[in-house]
């Protein structure tokens, strides 16, 4: 599986001498930074630092960018824990349970958990990629549309999870969402509730809308309070709660090994990635929790399970670009853009007769992930301040922050107006006890579920069930979607009624 | 005090009904291939069930809107804000930023005379060189 003297030359590659790693530190506090700002997005970081590596060697140009995409995955994390603001996408999961953990004062440990959960979920996604970059780069090629549907659909499934008051309510938000993904241009060159508006061409702006819907609409809701943390007692920074809620990460360690796997699984699939990656890993740790009530209350398991499966989908999304010369998302076309200008062409002759290379960006990753341990600890106390900011200076502060960041992703109007329609939508949701992450989570897989149904339309000439049958990935992958959805909690019920029989 | 239908659960399920209905009519009156109408047909169709489902057992359980304070000054905030997204690119972000932020700290009860508008043009700076510097598209300003 490993070549081992590719891996010889490769530890030479990285530690003959300092050059390499002299951008790691520059690269992961870039990362951070963007990352935890709403509307500056990681690929954003990545574009506009592309310039600064011209100058580098390719594997120094390698590890800053790269370092770039670890700071900036877990700097998303940071704010939805804090602020309820998603970074991107792929921390929207986080904020389910970080944002309560962080309201009941227990902010330092959730970030603790965070940071550790994160840290493990990289370096279990690099390890499995150093092991197993050949045998996933020849899986991705088999992924097609149908498979495509069912990891879409998987990831939908959370919305029927997401509100324990009210299925319908749930259920209504996130096919409400699905509807607003709708909007724009179909997959077929269709116009479709445009009014004439080229700024909808492309649909809604999903960022824009998730900053409106997540963000602006808690910051209204907040207004009333004082701090963000209403205990003042709670309110500090502790190197020690923070520490202690690393150490409660490995209290957990079937979530976090699950949503390891979860996430360089599905995080290998182009187009997917780590948006879809924690959502499915957060909804599996509901799904298979003895206490799923907590969950969404400030469930410690939540937040192991969003930020392990969207950490680790960054080692996944490396196997498509470094085996096959694919980017699975805009990130790695950053990457793949670098490649280019260091006239390297990735895929299956790269992997072969740069075996070393492919090797050092590999464990290059591996020890940034190390060094991201201490730079968050560090940067945490610095992050962490947000709390005892007084709401009536934070809450207009970081309302106008959403809003440059909606102007920052469209560079039009048509940014900040989306944040603010969403914001009232938002709000009104909230008032009434609809869970608005199911709303998020249907306008952000719609259209992608959209495109792959239309795609296997085609490809099956309007036959998708016979279609089904006849690959058996996707069938294996339908079959066990069915199989965790329906047999977990059948088991469960069994198992409660047992107890209850021992008991009577 | 318990209500059977509050105001603000009317708006969104109207917004809900408005929207899909408006989205569903557009994609059918632009193409009624399959290929068009793969998710907008059933979704629309299962939004209508759960509409009708969400209002009957809004009608079963009241809501207790007591513990629900604030729709006014909410929504004050909230005109306010899209009011300040809408004025960004029209009369520029420092201005704007400057007006909302310092208003919106008054708003949330943010106390003395000086603090919140030197508050407010400090972070609008700061914003401005930045935040802004970092934005690929140009961004109109009036001052800064």
């Amino acid at each position: 599986m490993i070549d081992h003297f590719a891996l010889s030359q490769a530890f030479g590659l990285l530690f003959t001498s300092i050059e390499p790693w002299l951008w790691v530190i520059p690269g992961l506090l870039i990362g951070l930074i963007f990352g935890s700002i709403p509307g500056l997005q990681i690929s954003m970081a990545m574009a506009v630092f592309l310039p600064v590596t011209f100058g580098m060697d390719f594997l120094q140009a390698m590890l800053f960018l790269t370092a770039i995409f670890t700071g900036g995955a877990y700097g998303g994390g940071v704010t939805a824990i804090l602020m309820n603001i998603p970074g991107s996408s792929s921390s929207i999961a986080t904020a389910f349970d970080g944002y309560p953990m962080a309201r009941q004062g227990k902010h330092n440990e959730a970030l603790g958990l965070g940071l550790a959960a994160s840290v493990i979920g990289a370096f279990v996604g690099y390890i499995l990629l150093l092991l197993l970059i050949n045998p996933l780069a020849t899986l991705v090629l088999k992924i097609g549309p149908m498979e495509m549907v069912v990891v879409v659909l998987w990831g939908l499934t959370l919305i029927a999870t997401l509100n324990d008051g009210s299925l319908s309510k749930g259920l209504l938000a996130g096919f409400f969402g699905l509807m607003l993904s709708q909007i724009g241009m179909s997959t077929t060159g269709v116009m479709r509730t445009t009014v004439g508006n080229p700024h909808l061409l492309d649909g809604i702006p999903v960022v824009p809308a998730m900053i409106g819907i997540f963000a602006a609409s808690e910051l209204l809701r907040l207004r009333g309070s004082s701090y963000l943390v209403q205990d003042e007692a709670q309110r500090d920074i502790s190197f020690g709660r923070i520490l202690r809620g690393v150490g409660e990460t490995f209290r957990y360690p079937g979530v976090l090994i699950r949503g390891s796997l979860i996430g360089a699984v599905i995080g290998a699939i182009p187009g997917v990635g780590s948006s879809v990656a924690n959502l499915v890993s957060y909804g599996e740790a509901k799904r298979t929790s003895r206490t799923p009530e907590t969950f969404g209350k400030g469930a410690p398991e939540g937040v192991i399970a969003a930020e392990s499966a969207n950490s680790s989908s960054e080692g996944g999304s490396m196997t498509a670009l470094l085996a096959l010369g694919i980017p699975g998302g805009a990130a790695t076309a950053v990457l793949l853009a670098a490649f280019s200008f260091h006239n390297i062409i990735g895929g299956p002759s790269f992997i072969r007769n740069q075996t070393d290379v492919v090797y050092s960006i590999i464990l290059g990753n591996l020890g940034q992930v190390v060094l991201l341990a201490v730079i968050g600890l560090m940067m945490l106390r610095v992050l962490g301040m947000v709390v005892r900011v007084p709401l009536a200076y934070l809450v207009p502060s970081v309302l106008a922050m959403c809003a440059w960041g909606g102007y920052g992703i469209t560079g039009t109007i048509a940014g900040p107006l989306t944040v603010a329609a969403f914001a009232a939508v938002g709000w009104l949701m909230r008032r009434n006890d609809y869970p608005v992450a199911a709303a998020v989570i249907g306008l952000l897989l719609g259209r992608m579920m959209e495109g792959e149904l239309v795609r296997t339309l085609q490809i099956s000439n309007g036959q998708p069930l016979n279609y089904l049958l006849e690959r058996p990935m996707a069938l294996g992958l339908f079959v066990f979607m069915v199989i965790v959805l329906v047999g977990a909690p059948l088991l469960k019920t069994l198992r409660q009624r047992k107890v209850q029989q021992v008991e009577n | 005090m318990t209500t059977r239908f509050p105001a603000t659960h009317a708006a969104l399920l109207g917004i809900v009904f408005a929207a899909s209905g408006f989205i569903l009519w557009s994609a059918v009156s632009a193409s009624a291939s399959l290929n068009n109408l793969v998710v907008a047909v059933p979704v629309a169709a299962v939004l209508g069930i759960l509409v009708l489902l969400v209002i009957a057992g809004t009608f079963r359980k009241p809501v207790d809107e007591s513990a629900k304070t604030g729709v006014w000054g909410d929504l004050l905030l909230l005109a306010g804000f899209a009011a300040f997204c809408f004025a960004l690119t029209h009369i520029g972000f420092d201005v704007a930023t400057f007006v909302f932020v310092w208003a919106g700290v008054v708003m949330s009860g943010g106390r003395g005379l000086w603090q919140p508008p030197l508050y407010a043009a400090l972070f609008t700076v700061l914003l401005v060189k930045g935040f802004g510097s970092l934005f690929p598209y140009p961004m109109l300003t009036l001052v800064l």
